[in-house]
């Protein structure tokens, strides 16, 4: 900074504070003319966690909108749930569902002009797999080693098993950077709709990338800004110094409502507090004291008081967004069967519990508070205690016997592999079940698509009446915007990450 | 002055050492918020080997101190990034709020001081009762007020995502102002018992007997005698805003030093508090030492 900005800053400051009063800021000249080609995007995220790295773990929401419109993936979740195919043109197994074929499409460019080849995608996919710690195994399922490059446009995939997913394991975080990249510290260059243009990752200006293969985006320019409060995010559309603000509280979208200024966007069912109880400890290894409890659930009443109704109740399936889930009739409240079944157990004269939680996520609190008091009603005692988030996931998260937890829109599959198999990393409910581990590695050798969805569907049933997850209800995320901004994705989990559809209207 | 220089060192190593321990006391670390809690213990035991968090604490210190003294403030252990690009991205825009929080603090504590020195029974009360409300508090007080009802001002304060604060100045206000108030009325409790010393020197008295004007007994009398605990107090001052900045930069979304001290802290990213807190800390002892050698030296 040179000597001469230095006082023009100076003089500017004093302008500032001496004209405060007439100093009026608010809404961006937007109103006059042609609707704006510039979306300002608020979204979820610390500066401290901002990344350059696609590949490691991805704390912000913020980063993952900006990967997602600057790089190319080689599948997407698709608006109905199906793979929506990006950079791959065909993905096609062998007879053994062991060797895959991925074919890339032959016009995509990174956009300082080299050609995205297979390698590339190998190189990128390969990297995705030596940060497995940090991404939760996404590409545990395939043996990497005995991958190839065939051809400039087609890669073999080998998996360790029998995988028919493997599209869908190939429609989330697969971000192609070039090949033999190694400073991360950087932006690196992508292949995707936009380019980032300038700022910062915590604040970013991407421009849009007009060689991208796909059909041109209406935006020409997106800012995506990483803000951590939500009530900051949603005073940024509030105040018109922004267009949208992800994820805000059920609090806000109450307070818009029938505002002509503002809407909101819900992107139904994906936030769920689910109470856990694991099944290794006492007293929720017995069985019927869970299904007891999940009998005691008033779910409207938890949707309505933690939600305040934007959701809807849940069926202890752990994942009802995803194609899979099973269509079964509701559980609904029993409280003599509950009684019965307690009794049964051997806890006819009452039990004490202690239901841990925390106030990471609103809402999180006033569930366990009222679920104490409702399974008052059978005569189960219930301390709440409420942990501080900076403790509550490395203290009691996966060690206490019975807890209020958190899962945001993630696929059957995910959950899986890192929750519910006998060798996943965070077996938070201790569900050990060899014949349950079996029955998953035969659907996803199962070829048939209606008959592997059958069989899934049926894994989530037995963990329904067995597990250790209660799921109550499933919050809708919530973003808002201000009027005349269009196309916003409203599917669950990385689907909600492709804004490059949007478009402003006014 | 050598000795001067010696015990700003040593204080500000005590800071680093604190700091450096305070962060390893966190419940979690860098390795725990990379993988989002849902990692497996061996996954998380190597990825703590990778970022050398399994190194004991003093070989950890002896690192980074030997980088400090080479100019390397090192990388992210969350992010990866050059903890120096984060700090420089950031630091003009802390540097705005301080200085206008300054021009807003200074004054208020002269006057706030004047009054106090003046009428210590009406007005020392008033000061302890505005200097106890925290900077948040006063925050959200004024987003209410100039922010919502009146809507003079942004409710939040966004630095243009292109460009510099000093493109929307106007934004700087309502975090200077919550930052300035409290701040400014505890310096001008401290600052009026000086106050009222001065005025009751025998010549000051007799200069108000012979009914000179006040503004003249003021600068003629009572400043002169003010300047070296005004010193000492304007940095306490700044100090103490300083610290306040990582909330009232949090409430306001404002891209500053402190909001990325408040992620830096939550996620156990110690490379990072570690360059904020030895920044703020020698910010602190500098204003410290000048305050010090400006008062010694009349």
């Amino acid at each position: 900074m040179n000597r001469h900005h230095t006082v023009s800053r100076g003089v500017a400051m004093f302008a500032a504070l001496a004209l405060a009063a007439g100093c009026v800021s608010g809404a961006d000249p937007a109103g006059s003319g042609a609707p704006s080609d510039t979306l300002r995007y608020v979204a979820v995220g610390a500066a401290a966690s901002a990344t350059n790295d696609p590949h490691g773990g991805i704390l912000n929401q913020s980063d993952l909108v900006r990967f997602a419109l600057t790089y190319d993936v080689l599948a997407k979740p698709g608006a109905d749930g199906e793979t929506e195919l990006r950079l791959a043109e065909s993905i096609t197994p062998d007879a053994a569902l062991t060797h895959w074929t991925v074919r890339l499409r032959t016009d995509a460019t990174f956009t300082d002009g080299q050609p995205v080849a297979a390698a590339d995608v190998l190189f990128s996919l390969r990297r995705l797999h030596t940060k497995s710690a940090e991404n939760f195994g996404r590409m545990q399922m395939f043996d990497l080693d005995a991958a190839k490059v065939v051809d400039q446009h087609t890669v073999e995939l080998v998996t360790t098993k029998p995988y028919a997913e493997v599209p869908r394991a190939l429609e989330s975080v697969t971000f192609v950077v070039p090949d033999a990249t190694t400073d991360f510290t950087k932006p690196v260059v992508g292949s995707g709709p936009f380019r980032m243009t300038g700022g910062t990752p915590e604040a970013a200006v991407l421009e849009r990338n007009d060689r991208w293969w796909g059909s041109a985006p209406a935006l020409r320019r997106v800012e995506i800004r990483a803000v951590a409060d939500p009530q900051a995010r949603a005073q940024a559309v509030l105040s018109g110094q922004a267009d949208v603000a992800a994820s805000v509280n059920p609090a806000t979208a109450k307070q818009v409502d029938g505002n002509a200024e503002f809407a909101v966007v819900h992107r139904e069912a994906i936030t769920l507090y689910p109470f856990v109880m694991r099944l290794d400890q006492p007293p929720f290894d017995d069985n019927r004291v869970r299904a007891a409890v999940k009998l005691a659930a008033d779910r409207e009443a938890l949707v309505d008081k933690v939600f305040l109704g934007y959701g809807r109740t849940g069926n202890d399936l752990i994942t009802p967004a995803d194609p899979s889930s099973p269509d079964l009739p509701a559980r609904t409240r029993d409280l003599d069967r509950a009684r019965q079944l307690l009794a049964d157990a051997g806890h006819a004269d009452g039990l004490t519990l202690t239901l841990h939680t925390t106030t990471s996520y609103p809402g999180m609190d006033t569930a366990a508070l009222l679920f104490a008091e409702q399974l008052g009603e059978i005569g189960i005692d219930v301390e709440v205690k409420t942990a501080p988030p900076d403790t509550y996931w490395t203290e009691v998260w996966g060690k206490e016997a019975f807890y209020v937890g958190f899962f945001g829109g993630i696929p059957f599959l995910d959950v899986a592999r890192v929750s519910l198999l006998s060798g996943g990393p965070t077996n938070e409910t201790g569900w050990q079940r060899p014949d349950w581990d079996a029955g998953f590695d035969a659907a996803l050798a199962t070829a048939d698509p209606a008959e592997r969805t059958r069989m899934l569907g049926a894994l989530q049933t037995t963990l329904r009446d067995e597990g250790g997850y209660l799921v109550w209800g499933a919050g809708d995320g919530l973003d808002l915007t201000r009027t005349g901004v269009d196309g916003l994705p409203t599917g669950p989990g990385f689907e909600s990450s492709f804004i490059e559809r949007t478009r402003l209207t006014a | 002055m050598p000795r001067l220089l010696a015990r700003s060192a040593l204080v500000l190593a005590a800071v680093a050492v604190l700091v450096f321990l305070a962060t390893a006391l966190l419940p979690t670390d860098a390795a725990r918020a990379r993988t989002g809690g849902r990692a497996g213990a061996a996954d998380l035991a190597a990825l703590r080997a990778e970022l050398g968090l399994d190194r004991p604490l003093w070989t950890r210190i002896a690192g980074w101190a030997t980088g400090l003294v080479r100019g390397d403030l090192g990388t992210s252990l969350v992010s990866g990034r050059p903890v120096a690009d984060l700090l420089g991205a950031r630091l003009p825009a802390t540097l705005a709020l301080m200085a206008a929080a300054a021009l807003v603090a200074v004054p208020l504590l002269l006057v706030g001081a004047w009054a106090a020195g003046r009428r210590p029974r009406t007005a020392a009360p008033v000061l302890v009762a505005v200097a106890a409300v925290p900077q948040v508090v006063v925050a959200a007080g004024l987003v209410a007020v100039f922010a919502g009802a009146l809507r003079w001002f942004p409710a939040v304060s966004f630095v243009p995502v292109s460009g510099s604060v000093w493109d929307r100045p106007s934004s700087l206000v309502l975090p200077a102002v919550a930052l300035a108030v409290p701040a400014a009325a505890f310096g001008a409790g401290l600052l009026g018992g000086a106050v009222a010393d001065a005025l009751a020197l025998p010549h000051v008295r007799a200069a108000r007997v012979r009914g000179l004007p006040e503004p003249l007994i003021l600068v003629r009398h009572v400043l002169p005698r003010l300047v070296p605990a005004s010193l000492r107090v304007t940095t306490l001052v700044a100090a103490g805003m300083l610290a306040s900045s990582a909330l009232v930069e949090t409430v306001f979304g404002y891209a500053g030093l402190g909001e990325l001290l408040v992620g830096a802290v939550s996620t156990g990213d110690s490379p990072v508090v570690q360059a904020i807190a030895v920044l703020s800390g020698a910010v602190v002892v500098v204003c410290l030492a000048v305050a010090d050698v400006a008062a010694r030296s009349r």
